[in-house]
């Protein structure tokens, strides 16, 4: 019986504004859909590490804070979960064509954005609303003109692999009941979003991403397992040295903005009145944390239940 | 746009004219569909957006191919591959007959490029006979992919002007709104019966509550044991118990008994009880099938 309810599509109005279906056994079960798309992710990598060899003004830190921005504007539009990471990738696709000046850079992600938005997105948000977003330093002709260069650059081809893409088949496929899942897939879509704004995973294939995004995930909530490595490979067929090496890459991308985000709670910790008592354990402050980068990088979840 | 030679007008399609042109250098013929771009601040629609992107992904011989992408200041073309006509208008043509032979290559043709574009994670959504093109070696394509949409893509509401009534299944009927693969699943089994009955269409409802009726009729009302989750739908009213009083031979008296099985599997009420594309392309039913469809 339960199976049958769990096959019932229907959806759940979630904002008011959205509507969202339930997943698809069909698509879910059907193997060929993942094996699709491991086979066309690659085509959707950024082919170079853009610094060195394309861009002349544009450095690692300005990338890092338009991402930063980006993620800020999806979630403040409570836009859908896969259009950051899906702009990000237009973004690195683009720069890993033609060199740009750093005054540009904002137009470029706005564009980007607005294309995802477009794709993905039941009511697209509009070029008004991201000129504002932009605090008006771009205009809404240089929008639609950075749209058609990037739609020309991209060759149109914008039916890009995002890492989210991968959570829903991988976790379907590992043993968890339904709630264990839903509540690893929201981290571990956190923790995904947080790795587009590193510049080091910008050549990482978005299944190696999910991968070691869910076992990220699954070490805050139990400890560290092997097994669980063994079926990421099993389900992928990505080498397990591979994900155990990028899970450490990506503990240490969280760690660093754990650490950022637990100074700025000291910062304003000795500001207010020190009622708190004495600090908390490390592993209270880690879940603390988890939640803080929750509401920077995606507190849509927050308004946006997945529902299973 | 110097590289094509226009040569009539075909239609309308879901965002701009469809004409058919010449390619001066190869001669070949095609299709080009025109998307204005003034007067919209918006830059380039979201429909021709989508349209372009997943097609761009869908290279299948039962899938129109989109050749080429011409973008200029104020208009946008897409030049597609060129087919002779619609099925809509085979069926104009046919004169009350079609070859059971051809039903059943249409069909397994129909359901290859569904199941191609369900394994890609695309659903169409809006399959009808208008939106089903035939060349001249009675090839099938799947195209005007204008509200097709990635897995992942939340539904966009269309009002029943927009998407034609006789080919939706009772689920979005009833406002499940639900967008799974079973969607087209249903749509196909609706056009399989108009194939077999020569261009005479299953359920033509005149308002959501006649094509309920006319659906129900053909396959009993559905309730709670046979529709688990059926009246909590947003849409649910109840409607009068209909026994099923026509036999499926009656229904599509040329379609033989195996198809009428294939048929039955792909109209049921129940969405999650619905043929998948692939399962039905196991079905016996096409175990004879033209070897040059397979």
């Amino acid at each position: 019986m339960e199976q049958h309810l769990s096959l019932l599509c229907c959806e759940t109005d979630v904002t008011g504004k959205t509507k969202r279906a339930l997943l698809d056994p069909v698509l879910l079960n059907d193997n060929r859909v993942l094996a699709n798309l491991l086979a066309t992710e690659d085509k959707y990598l950024p082919h170079t590490c853009y610094f060195n060899c394309v861009q002349t003004d544009i450095q690692p830190y300005m990338r890092k804070m338009v991402t930063e921005w980006m993620a800020e504007v999806c979630s403040e539009h409570k836009m859908e979960e896969e259009v950051f990471p899906l702009s990000v990738n237009y973004l690195d696709r683009f720069l890993s064509i033609k060199d740009i000046k750093r005054t540009r850079l904002q137009l470029l992600g706005a564009g980007c954005m607005f294309l995802a938005s477009k794709l993905k997105e039941t009511t697209p948000i509009s070029g008004e609303q991201l000129v504002i977003y932009t605090d008006n330093s771009i205009t809404l002709e240089d929008l639609t003109d950075m749209e058609s260069w990037i739609l020309l650059l991209l060759k149109w081809d914008l039916s890009a692999v995002v890492p989210n893409d991968f959570l829903d088949h991988v976790l379907h496929r590992m043993p968890f009941n339904k709630y264990d899942a839903h509540i690893i897939k929201r981290r571990a879509q956190t923790i995904a979003a947080l790795c587009a704004t590193d510049c080091k995973f910008m050549q990482t294939p978005p299944s190696m991403i999910a991968c070691s995004a869910i076992a990220c995930a699954l070490k805050h909530l139990k400890p560290h397992s092997e097994t669980d490595l063994a079926s990421l490979h099993h389900i992928t067929g990505i080498d397990m040295d591979l994900i155990r090496s990028c899970v450490e890459q990506v503990d240490q991308t969280v760690r660093a903005c754990m650490a950022s985000a637990a100074q700025t709670d000291q910062h304003v910790s000795k500001h207010e009145e020190q009622k708190q008592e004495q600090p908390t354990t490390p592993t209270d402050v880690r879940d603390i944390n988890i939640l803080g980068v929750d509401n920077t990088v995606s507190s849509s979840q927050a308004a946006q239940p997945y529902v299973y | 746009m110097q590289k094509y030679e226009k040569l009539e007008k075909i239609g309308e399609g879901t965002y701009g004219t469809v004409f058919k042109a010449k390619n001066r250098e190869t001669l070949e013929i095609v299709a080009l569909k025109r998307v204005r771009l003034d007067d919209d601040d918006e830059g380039v629609p979201s429909s021709a957006l989508r349209e372009i992107c997943l097609l761009k992904e869908l290279k299948h011989k039962n899938v129109v191919r989109l050749h080429d992408v011409v973008h200029s200041e104020r208009k946008l073309t897409l030049v597609f591959e060129y087919c002779d006509q619609d099925l809509k208008k085979y069926f104009d043509a046919c004169n009350g007959e079609i070859d059971p032979d051809i039903v059943k290559s249409f069909m397994c043709q129909l359901l290859r490029g569904i199941a191609f574009c369900h394994s890609n994670n695309v659903l169409h959504r809006d399959l009808k006979p208008q939106n089903l093109l035939i060349n001249k070696n009675g090839e099938l394509k799947l195209a005007d992919f204008g509200l097709a949409r990635a897995f992942g893509f939340p539904v966009r509401f269309y009002s029943a002007e927009v998407v034609t009534l006789w080919y939706r299944p009772p689920d979005v009927l009833f406002g499940a709104k639900m967008y799974s693969t079973s969607i087209d699943m249903w749509s196909a089994g609706c056009i399989f019966a108009e194939l077999a009955n020569a261009g005479r269409p299953l359920f033509p409802g005149n308002d959501d509550d006649d094509q309920l009726k006319r659906i129900f009729k053909l396959l009993g009302t559905p309730t709670e044991e046979t529709w688990p989750g059926l009246t909590q739908l947003p849409n649910y009213r109840p409607f009068p118990m209909y026994h099923v009083s026509t036999t499926w031979q009656q229904v599509v008296p040329k379609l033989n008994s195996k198809g009428r099985d294939l048929l039955q599997k792909l109209l049921v009420c129940y969405p999650a009880d619905r043929l998948s594309a692939e399962d039905s392309l196991q079905h016996p039913y096409f175990v004879d099938v033209n070897p040059s469809v397979k």
